[in-house]
């Protein structure tokens, strides 16, 4: 069937002034998929990621999402009220860093909560057993609950950010580099819990990274990216073990080995 | 030579009726129109210096000054007492003025300037209640842009208020906050009450009178409009409680206003009454008759 994938973004471009952030770049996705976009820095991915979720306004292109009850939502024509209600209830976005991610000052508890609240839950007691059940799914101790974020490691607010996000059952997330920042110990703990989140619940995923290791572990396809352009696409295995393009080259081939 | 009776108007002429210039108060009054047309928006103006600090209630005398006329009555409330600093010294402010009666009762005055509390007496058609307001922003400590609590509010995206009731549950057992306890007018934008207790804040429902609150440091008006309805804000499963200390009043005996506690030894022993002077009088003089008979 034609309406088979869950988002589409076609021609993308996206323009800074003169400066170039992401020039027609197009990208498909089927639910329960995982995309990475890799690139080194400033080649336009998180550009691209911020335009594709909605929060930056593109100059060009089209944005589709087959909603939940099968419309094709177009993001650049739609409302900011429904982009705003499709952005906390069917999207999710992680940030790199936690503290963009998080409120800071508010229990662990209300951070996973607040979604909840925002898409009309007001039952105290039902909010709290959801909020408990996803602070054992990302595993940090339920004891926990009512203590604020700032009195948690750096891996313990990444784990409740991705709570967080995905407490309302979203069927796309975007990840801004999820695991930069962290000690490689506990980044493989965290990309272990997205995988099996990511796979159990069938979400589909868009990982922004520059860390080829995550996106071998947990994509199956990749788009490369420089200077904003999409200069390689296709599947994980394929691009990463026989990369065609010069820079595709450059980049595996600098991923140092132990 | 100035004569004496020449002298005694030189109050009246210097200032303005009500101290705002025409212009001033024309400006103000627009402000309270759109406000009373969308109930619980906060409507920007353009807020004047005032002879006084903010925080003295700046924001409400510049709406009094707006709305008052020569006929007004003119009752002045702070923490619902007559005779507190605050209360006495805008109503001389007003007195000198504007030149317009006052009194100390509630069913008399025809606009009511209030800091903190909504009176005991039920007020009623006609009457204007104004009240002084330091933060109109309910979502202010929650979200400190003012660009996106602007957002908030036009998309109704009040996930966040809620947050707080939940941090408040979690925390104490119980919705802690006690007053600026957040409402939602008409159903539809949420408003802070100022810091009235959450006592008073049933009394905001549905009221016969005109409710204008006034903010001068922050030049925001809004209002609530006669007979509107009022929801407080709550979990189905913590609902709204409005709550006051569980005593009587030590001088008239009531149960059912609002107490102020005072320290009354050094040994920290207590005592309670009505933060509402006037209703207390009012009982005690009821008393009094009851016992005559």
């Amino acid at each position: 069937m034609m309406q088979d994938f869950l988002f589409k973004a076609s021609n993308i471009s996206k323009y800074y002034g003169q400066n170039v952030g992401c020039k027609n770049v197009s990208l498909d996705i089927n639910s329960g998929e995982v995309l990475g976009i890799v690139g080194e820095s400033g080649s336009g991915k998180s550009t691209l990621l911020n335009c594709i979720y909605g929060n930056l306004k593109v100059d060009e292109g089209d944005i589709l999402l087959n909603d939940k009850s099968k419309t094709i939502l177009n993001f650049t024509k739609i409302d900011e009220p429904k982009l705003r209600l499709i952005q906390r209830s069917d999207l999710a976005f992680v940030h790199q860093n936690p503290r963009d991610g998080l409120r800071m000052n508010i229990s662990a508890g209300g951070n996973i909560g607040e979604r909840l609240m925002a898409i009309g839950h007001r039952n105290y007691g039902e909010i709290r057993e959801i909020a408990s059940s996803w602070l054992e799914k990302v595993e940090i101790d339920v004891s926990r609950i009512d203590d604020k974020p700032s009195t948690f490691s750096g891996g313990m607010q990444q784990r409740l950010q991705i709570a967080r996000n995905l407490v309302t059952k979203p069927r796309l997330i975007f990840m801004d580099e999820p695991t930069g920042g962290l000690d490689v110990s506990v980044q493989a703990k965290i990309l272990d819990l997205l995988r099996n989140l990511v796979r159990e619940l069938g979400i589909a995923a868009i990982i922004v990274t520059h860390d080829l290791g995550v996106v071998r572990l947990l994509a199956d396809r990749i788009i490369v990216m420089q200077n904003g352009n999409v200069i390689e696409a296709g599947l994980c295995d394929q691009v990463l073990d026989d990369p065609q393009h010069k820079y595709s080259q450059l980049l595996v081939s600098s991923v140092l080995q132990v | 030579m100035n004569d004496m009776s020449k002298d005694k108007n030189i109050d009246i002429q210097i200032y303005n009726f009500a101290y705002l210039d025409e212009n001033t108060k024309r400006m103000i009054r627009r402000a309270l129109l759109k406000a009373l047309c969308i109930p619980g928006y906060q409507v920007p103006f353009s807020s004047r210096e005032m002879p006084m600090p903010y925080g003295w209630g700046t924001g409400g005398i510049q709406v009094t000054s707006a709305c008052l006329i020569p006929k007004d009555v003119l009752k002045v409330i702070d923490q619902g007492a007559d005779d507190t600093t605050n209360a006495v010294s805008i109503r001389k402010f007003f007195q000198k003025t504007a030149n317009v009666a006052v009194t100390e009762k509630t069913s008399d005055a025809s606009l009511i300037q209030t800091r903190h509390r909504i009176p005991e007496t039920k007020l009623k058609e006609q009457q204007i209640l104004v009240y002084q307001v330091p933060i109109p922003e309910p979502l202010r400590f929650l979200e400190p842009r003012e660009t996106e609590t602007r957002k908030m509010h036009a998309l109704s995206e009040y996930g966040l208020m809620f947050v707080k009731l939940y941090e408040d549950i979690a925390k104490h057992g119980h919705i802690e906050t006690a007053y600026a306890y957040p409402v939602k007018t008409n159903g539809n934008y949420v408003t802070d009450p100022s810091p009235i207790p959450k006592f008073d804040n049933p009394k905001m429902n549905n009221n016969p009178a005109i409710q204008l609150f006034g903010a001068g440091r922050e030049q925001r008006i809004y209002a609530i409009p006669p007979y509107t309805n009022v929801k407080s804000l709550d979990f189905e499963d913590y609902p709204f409680e409005a709550m006051k200390a569980n005593f009587k009043c030590s001088i008239c005996g009531s149960s059912d206003s609002y107490l102020d506690e005072i320290i009354v030894s050094d040994d920290g022993k207590r005592s309670y009454i009505c933060s509402d002077t006037d209703y207390c009088k009012e009982q005690t003089q009821l008393n009094s008759k009851e016992e005559d008979q």
